[in-house]
């Protein structure tokens, strides 16, 4: 097979892989938490905390992480939520619901994320803590 | 020796009578009305499920579909002499549009049946951008009416413009999504075809709720009969039909699919092994006529404001192109449905990137769960009561849950078998998620109902797979403000003083992988109108006539908002019974568990 075959062979196969599946995003290799993470949304059966970071490439779609509980040394409980990461914007806002939490019940938690494959991102924010209503 | 000349006579006169019955028959076959009233209608609904006008509105649409059918036929009249020519053999010059002549003939034909008063079409008109073709059904039961009156699905019509772009469903390691398919639950996975789109199109046949037929080989039975049988031996080969069908097949094929007389059989007409294997290939070549028709610029156009801006030949209004921004910017649109172009992330930043080197289908090919509420008008919830055939639809009533991708990996009830046993073990991930359809022509209507959106004058229209949503003014709300407005009651049930779809969003069917990207958008009711707008530009029949646009002969409806369009026939869910066990309890199971 010479050169030209191999040239051939290979952009055929990216076309035809480009075609089938969301543009993947080069990953970053410093993700940062640029805002939050804060308490979005808390009623009595849903809360909804949210943080943004830089975009951090890599898999169309990302779970933001929540490790929470109301011991902050025993984070036992997890919440995660997917996002579509759109590879044109700067940044990403990831949201998580927590359903049906203890009224009048103070939690403790962390944010992180990990892309669909299960692969962790780096970043993982310090324990914060919200009071349901 | 006079009474036998009288004899001959007569034999003569039966065989020139019979003669032109025949022949009017065979030409006049496809109009045949309904056989529907020869059975008992069924009708486990209560009061106000049906629509008051649905046998009219049934019969208009059969009236629209046979004339559509009667050009098709004119269409394939007009083909030129085919050559048959070449190594391998191709049907020079006329093989594409004779390809997809034969898929509109079939797509057309409601004698693709058991009825005979159901065709593809029947679910899915031009006008509508091949969506649901009854605006009192889209506004109601969401699901339509089969060959039996009145079985009818769960979920609406999906649009399938654009749909034989869906690539296989494969299941992408590297990115960990599922990719591809096609049906809501991407359960037309092209596994054996290849073509995700063919093989949706050999679902409805045999869909107890809605073609109906009880048996794959009846498809290529009612073709063997079909008028255009000429044209399918000239694509597909002489010979195509040499099946020897049993006596009986006529009666098994009038029967619909699911009725207790074949005791759960899929398989009931009995030709033999070689027999079948023919019938099955006729199926396939059926499967691959109407997606080369799908796939023709009659359906799948690129005609749109859309296009004909991408080719610098249309100015988008200072709304739309707003509404592209927001699509692409604040709205985060384009995260899932592609625009192909950059993110202009800046009020007054202008999009200078280049089209991307693929086709601008605003799809990501992939399923979402946008934590849409559960509609209770639904008419899937109701048929819980044996019909005259002895089938029942959905034996769990409010039990059922439609978990979408999740119960396709499982091969679990309401959905296919998967053909994929390594895709199980992704079904909790999956749960509730829907396909991402193509937005392309989501606002196509009939030109003398311009619009989707009250006050109008408007085409109703159902949107997502359950119909929750009236117009794409709620859709984009929904999108908007599903957290913001976000009540634990189900929909007819929101507290006093709010209006559901306005500031009150009832909870989720599924609360398992509820897509976060929106929710909360901040968005502005101008803005929320300016998305719509563009959403608006995506409809074909821009640059060129949209072919068969024209032959809607039903009546718009006016007055109203979108905002609350048809609130008025809000009904409250009943108390949701947990999800059946036949669903939510088929390992893996679902996680967390769905009450």
């Amino acid at each position: 097979m010479n050169r030209a075959h191999v040239i051939w062979a290979i952009s055929i196969l990216t076309v035809s892989l480009s075609a089938q599946v969301s543009p993947r995003s080069q990953e970053t290799t410093r993700m940062r938490i640029i805002q939050g993470p804060e308490i979005e949304l808390a009623k009595e059966h849903l809360t909804i905390i949210n943080w943004t970071t830089n975009n951090p490439g890599g898999s169309p779609v990302q779970y933001g992480v929540v490790h929470y509980g109301t011991d902050p040394h025993n984070l036992l409980e997890t919440a995660k939520s997917p996002i579509r990461l759109n590879p044109d914007h700067s940044s990403t806002v990831f949201r998580v619901r927590l359903d049906n939490l203890k009224p009048q019940t103070t939690y403790y938690y962390t944010v992180g994320s990990i892309q669909a494959t299960g692969k962790s991102d780096v970043v993982k924010s310090s324990v914060n803590h919200f009071t349901t209503p | 020796m006079r009474q036998a000349r009288l004899i001959a006579l007569a034999v003569v006169l039966v065989v020139i009578v019979t003669a032109i019955f025949i022949s009017a028959h065979l030409f006049r076959g496809h109009r045949e009305g309904p056989a529907a009233g020869s059975a008992p209608l069924y009708d486990p609904y209560p009061p106000g499920i049906l629509p008051s006008d649905l046998n009219a509105e049934i019969i208009r649409v059969q009236r629209e579909v046979d004339f559509i059918e009667d050009q098709a036929f004119a269409r394939w009249k007009a083909l030129g002499q085919p050559i048959l020519t070449g190594q391998p053999p191709v049907l020079q010059n006329t093989g594409t549009e004779a390809t997809e002549t034969l898929g509109e003939l079939m797509l057309y034909d409601t004698k693709i049946s058991p009825g005979k008063n159901e065709a593809c079409a029947s679910c899915h008109m031009p006008y509508s951008g091949f969506g649901g073709p009854i605006p009192s059904v889209n506004l109601t039961m969401i699901a339509f009416p089969g060959t039996v009156h009145f079985r009818a699905g769960k979920r609406t019509p999906q649009r399938h413009p654009y749909a034989p772009f869906f690539p296989v469903l494969q299941y992408n390691q590297v990115q960990g999504l599922f990719f591809g398919g096609n049906f809501w639950d991407s359960r037309a996975t092209g596994y054996r075809l290849r073509i995700p789109d063919g093989e949706q199109a050999q679902g409805p046949p045999v869909d107890t709720q809605e073609m109906g037929f009880p048996d794959a080989a009846c498809i290529a039975f009612r073709l063997s009969q079909a008028a255009y049988r000429p044209l399918f031996e000239e694509v597909w080969g002489e010979g195509s039909f040499d099946i020897k069908f049993p006596r009986e097949t006529e009666r098994i094929c009038s029967t619909p699919g699911g009725a207790a007389v074949f005791g759960g059989s899929t398989t009931p007409v009995p030709p033999g092994a070689a027999d079948r294997t023919r019938a099955n290939t006729v199926y396939d070549h059926w499967a691959q006529s109407i997606d080369s028709f799908e796939q023709s610029v009659q359906v799948t156009a690129f005609s749109s404001k859309f296009d004909a801006f991408l080719a610098g030949k249309y100015t988008l209004t200072p709304d739309e192109m707003a509404g592209f921004r927001l699509f692409n910017g604040k709205g985060n649109c384009n995260s899932c449905h592609l625009a192909g172009r950059g993110t202009p992330l800046k009020s007054g930043q202008t999009d200078t990137s280049a089209a991307a080197q693929v086709n601008h289908l605003f799809t990501c090919f992939g399923s979402a769960n946008e934590g849409v509420p559960l509609n209770p008008r639904d008419a899937f919830y109701y048929q819980t009561k044996p019909d005259s055939h002895g089938f029942i639809a959905n034996p769990y009533g409010f039990g059922y849950r439609d978990l979408g991708l999740g119960t396709f990996l499982r091969s679990g009830f309401g959905s296919g078998p998967s053909p994929n046993l390594s895709w199980k073990q992704y079904a909790p991930t999956v749960d509730g998620q829907m396909q991402v359809s193509t937005l392309r022509d989501v606002a196509m209507t009939p030109v003398q109902c311009p619009t989707t959106e009250a006050p109008g004058p408007y085409f109703q229209k159902g949107f997502f797979h359950n119909g929750y949503f009236k117009s794409l003014k709620q859709v984009v709300h929904f999108y908007n403000t599903r957290d913001k407005y976000a009540y634990p009651v189900t929909s007819g049930h929101c507290p006093k003083g709010t209006t559901e779809k306005v500031d009150c969003w009832p909870m989720p069917e599924v609360r398992n992988n509820i897509d976060m990207t929106s929710g909360n958008l901040g968005l502005t009711d101008q803005e929320e109108n300016q998305i719509v707008a563009f959403l608006q530009t995506l409809s074909d029949g821009f640059t060129k006539p949209y072919a068969n646009s024209d032959t809607y002969t039903g009546a718009c409806m006016r007055g109203g908002s979108a905002a609350t369009q048809g609130n008025e026939l809000l009904i409250p869910a009943p108390q949701l019974p947990p999800c059946a066990s036949a669903i939510c309890g088929v390992a893996p199971v679902p996680n967390p568990p769905i009450p």
